[in-house]
């Protein structure tokens, strides 16, 4: 095929404009989930820097890009510096087949939610080989953490996005958007949007699932070595990934840039709708951070192995009988929610009403100790004491 | 099917240094892991150790005092009571009911804020980072207090052996009242925040389990003794001051994990600030010192006294030999104690329990190392 | 004798301010105190009592806490007996040692969780290489103690399996506890 120069320059224009709007994006989380954090715990959040604290990530970016670059000695060079590449790259590439609005895509592809699949798979090589590469032993285990936690969350996000293409017959992601016209996938397979959402989590290293880069246990995990700058670049790549799946929950969920308005919106309104689904995703993101713990990384795996893959095929079953039976769509609703009860009420069970007794036993059954009467109490203690005498401080 | 020779392995020393933003302080343990479990757990301490016990020695009681606040940097106010009261034992007086007042409300109030910066230090430590904003939202209120009553935050300096060194503002009823709304506020905050939490339940439950004997065999006291099921509570078995007086209870756990010694760590908190209600209604009016001679020039023997901080039984072992300064003062650190279940608790565990299993120690390394 | 507060004490000129081990130069004379044991005090002493039997060099108490002093070759079973008898002490509460220029002394602090009392027995080391049998079999408490009396005085605990310093790190030369470790002209560097 033949490229010409002025194709070249537009799509340099193109790329140039969407690496903005995704950085634009991902410093604006950075901003957006100080303060909004704060605001949770009580506190303001930055408000120093600028108005409202607005330039604070541009703060933070100077300090980190003026820090010292430091490497351990015995750390393999090249894959060293190699890694933060590695996964900041795959994070910004997806960016080229999501649609902002019908006609503001750099390219629309007919597998547009394979080829998400595809390359988003990669940063995981990055991180291994950052753990690997810095020759640490806390590396190494946040390495090790870190890669067996995205593979296992891989599937369930996977066969979600399968379910969306299923559903609207297409895996073109305007194609996806024009599917949910009228009723947004979230209340065809609220199950789905639930499940995608805490796989996103973790693909991601959101609390609850950050531990393989747990500041109080591993201290970073296979970030430990980094420093300046080529930290700065994995901590862009995970807001970066978290506005992804903001974005792409907006689109396959919750309608984009269409529901519920219609598709005569001017493309400024659309692109706008789009990102404010985009955002109020990624606030539940950050409002689920603020309450959590962390889990532990037995606990994830088994989250993931026992619970989200099998509900994720159950789910796919489900649509699959859907379509195949065209049952209308709330039958879909209905079935999902009733799969989502059981793990609910299974757990319920198993943790919270157990602790819930133990927490009333405990109450009750404590020791009661008695207050004993109180003899009456002397008018003068012994004599020449004055009331309240002062000691002579320092 | 004959067994092959196994892979030979070699298991890993994961050092979690002094410089860990999950020891509390400057604690250093080394992990013998397989994998990702533990098979041994070797503490460090004596970081922080700064002499506090030979100090005493050089120092007069009063001077003492100063350096007991420090032991226990969190709950200063225990502290002082234990060593005020060894003192008085040793001289044969008794604080005037006033003072043994004032002293308990501090006492029991310090104990709120030492269990509020528990919860929140456990909660950041297993990753959930809210409660320790709310927690210390609640401490710098009762911190306020403090600087109203005895004029410093932290190390107060306030207890004097005979009672206290100055009576208390005119407006502290009412302010500890209005307090003690708001920091029950603040309590429940963060238990409805953490307690049922299913993650923290899943971190905690289960993990760092110590059975009755085996923790008194070690020598625990506090919260995490009376976690595993000992009712075991200086306060109810061997009173002091004006506790008779007071109805109170101390809960008592069964299982002996990580939840268990935060839940009732939590259930004292409300059950504190019931008891500084109760003081507050029934504080008499009347002198805030012992009459007689001020000097400290003891009789020389030997006392014994204990009592309970938040953190366990802390004892002071009290030599005088007649001067004013004491001849040797012993610590019993309960967070020194709780160590040595640390080993025992934490075998057979997961890296991640190791940090859960320490952070529900709640050790200050003040205390450990003095 | 004016009355003076503990503090004033400490501001009063630093020459009246003695080394810890002479007795007051100024002041009345020293007085020892009597102890006397309360009612359960006396309940205790009589248990300890018939639980040592003559291992008992001397005793007495204070409040609700009796004391027995025994040798230091025995400490280790009247500590067993102690533990496994009538008295029920399953809590090593609190180990130290006290430095008596001439002589150390061993003070542990027993309490029993089930019976709610507290004992306490002694023992004399002399001053030179003290020893004594470890109770790190009775207790687990008793490995840490041990260890930090270790540290700080010097005592030899033969029979604990970890010795390595406690307190301090190792390298540390002197014990710190003593009254003979020179407090204020100490030097590391």
């Amino acid at each position: 095929m033949n490229v010409t120069l002025s194709d070249a320059i537009t799509l340099g224009v193109q790329l140039f404009a969407l690496f903005n709007v995704a950085a634009l994006g991902a410093v604006s989380l950075v901003w957006l989930e100080r303060r909004f954090l704060g605001r949770l715990q009580g506190r303001p959040g930055p408000n120093r820097v600028g108005p409202f604290g607005l330039l604070q990530p541009i703060a933070d970016a100077i300090k980190l890009m003026s820090k010292e670059d430091v490497a351990p000695g015995s750390s393999q060079r090249l894959l060293f510096y190699a890694s933060p590449i590695l996964v900041f790259v795959p994070a910004f590439v997806v960016w080229l087949t999501f649609p902002l609005a019908r006609d503001v895509v750099v390219r629309n592809m007919e597998m547009g939610l394979f080829f998400f699949v595809a390359i988003s798979v990669l940063s995981i090589v990055g991180l291994v080989l950052a753990g690997w590469s810095s020759n640490s032993k806390y590396a190494i285990l946040g390495g090790f953490r870190a890669a067996a936690q995205l593979v296992s969350y891989e599937i369930p996000i996977i066969t979600m996005i399968l379910i969306v293409g299923m559903l609207s017959d297409s895996l073109d992601f305007v194609k996806v958007v024009d599917a949910q016209a009228t009723v947004p996938f979230i209340a065809v397979v609220p199950l789905a949007f639930v499940i995608f959402l805490v796989a996103g989590l973790a693909e991601v290293g959101r609390t609850p699932f950050d531990i393989y880069f747990a500041e109080s246990e591993v201290v970073g995990g296979p970030f430990v070595e980094y420093s300046g700058a080529h930290w700065a670049i994995f901590f862009l790549a995970e807001y970066v990934n978290t506005f992804v799946v903001g974005i792409l929950g907006a689109l396959l969920f919750l309608g984009g840039w269409r529901w519920p308005f219609g598709a005569d919106l001017p493309q400024v309104a659309s692109v706008a709708l789009l990102m404010g689904k985009a955002y109020f995703i990624v606030l539940v993101i950050f409002w689920i951070r603020g309450t959590y713990p962390r889990m532990r990384i037995d606990q994830l795996m088994a989250m993931a192995w026992k619970w989200l893959i099998p509900l994720s095929f159950v789910l796919f079953l489900a649509a699959a009988f859907q379509l195949k039976f065209e049952w209308p769509w709330w039958v879909l609703t209905i079935l999902s929610l009733v799969i989502l009860v059981v793990p609910v009420i299974v757990q319920s069970r198993k943790q919270r009403n157990p602790a819930l007794a133990l927490a009333a036993r405990y109450a009750a059954n404590a020791v009661v100790v008695q207050a004993k009467p109180r003899p009456a109490p002397a008018s003068e203690d012994v004599a020449g004491a004055t009331p309240a005498a002062e000691g002579t401080s320092p | 099917m004959t067994t092959e020779p196994q892979l030979e392995t070699v298991d890993m020393m994961l050092n979690m240094g002094p410089q860990h933003p999950a020891t509390h302080g400057v604690f250093r343990m080394v992990l013998k892991v397989d994998g990702e479990r533990v098979i041994d757990v070797i503490p460090h301490i004596g970081y922080l150790h700064r002499g506090t016990e030979r100090l005493a020695e050089v120092e007069t009681y009063g001077q003492v005092i100063t350096l007991f606040d420090r032991v226990d940097y969190i709950a200063n106010l225990n502290n002082e009571l234990a060593f005020v009261r060894a003192g008085e034992q040793i001289m044969e007086v008794e604080a005037p009911e006033r003072a043994q007042y004032i002293r308990v409300i501090l006492a029991e109030l310090n104990r709120v804020a030492s269990h509020l910066l528990f919860i929140g230090t456990y909660a950041i430590d297993l990753g959930a980072m809210t409660p320790v904003m709310y927690g210390f939202r609640e401490r710098e209120r009762i911190q306020n207090l403090f600087e109203h009553v005895t004029g410093a935050r932290m190390m107060h300096n306030y207890m004097r052996i005979g009672g206290v060194k100055s009576d208390v503002p005119d407006d502290f009823v009412p302010w500890v009242r209005q307090l003690i709304g708001e920091v029950r506020k603040g309590v429940e905050e963060c238990d409805k925040l953490l307690s049922t939490n299913e993650v923290f339940l899943g971190r905690t439950r289960g993990v760092g389990v110590i059975d009755g004997p085996t923790a008194v065999s070690c020598g625990l006291s506090g919260p995490s003794l009376r976690g595993s099921g000992v009712p075991y509570d200086v306060r109810k078995d061997d009173p002091y001051e004006i506790y008779p007086y007071l109805n109170y209870k101390v809960p008592v756990g069964e299982n002996g994990d990580c939840w268990d010694r935060y839940y009732l760590r939590m259930l004292e908190c409300y059950e504190s600030l019931s008891m500084v209600e109760q003081c507050l209604d029934q504080i008499p009016e009347g002198p805030i010192m012992a009459a007689g001679r001020r000097i400290a020039r003891p009789p020389a023997g030997e006392v014994f006294v204990h009592s309970e901080n938040p953190r366990g039984d802390l004892g002071v072992y009290l030599v005088s030999d007649g001067t004013d300064k004491p001849y040797r003062v012993k610590i019993r650190p309960p967070s020194f104690c709780n160590l040595v279940g640390l080993a025992t608790m934490t075998r057979g565990s997961y890296i991640a329990d190791a940090v859960a299993i320490l952070g529900s120690l709640d050790i200050v390394l003040g205390e450990v190392d003095r | 004798m004016t009355e003076q507060d503990p503090q004033a004490a400490a501001e009063a000129p630093k020459a009246a301010e003695a080394p810890a081990e002479k007795p007051a130069r100024h002041g009345p004379p020293i007085v020892v105190a009597e102890e006397v044991l309360n009612e359960r005090g006396e309940q205790t002493a009589a248990q300890l009592a018939s639980t040592l039997g003559t291992l008992a060099l001397d005793s007495a108490g204070r409040q609700d806490t009796p004391w027995a002093r025994v040798a230091a070759k025995e400490l280790h079973a009247a500590a067993k007996k102690c533990r496994d008898g009538e008295m029920g002490m399953d809590m090593l509460n609190l180990m130290l040692a006290v430095d008596w220029v001439d002589r150390i002394q061993m003070i542990y602090v027993l309490y029993s969780t089930t019976n709610n009392r507290k004992a306490i027995l002694k023992a004399d080391l002399p001053a030179e290489s003290p020893s004594i049998d470890s109770l790190t079999d009775l207790w687990e408490a008793a490995t840490w103690y041990e260890r930090e009396t270790h540290d700080l005085f010097g005592v030899d605990f033969p029979g604990n399996a970890d010795m390595s310093p406690l307190l301090l790190y190792e390298g540390f030369e002197g014990h710190p506890g003593l009254k003979s470790y020179p407090l204020n002209d100490y030097e590391e560097w």
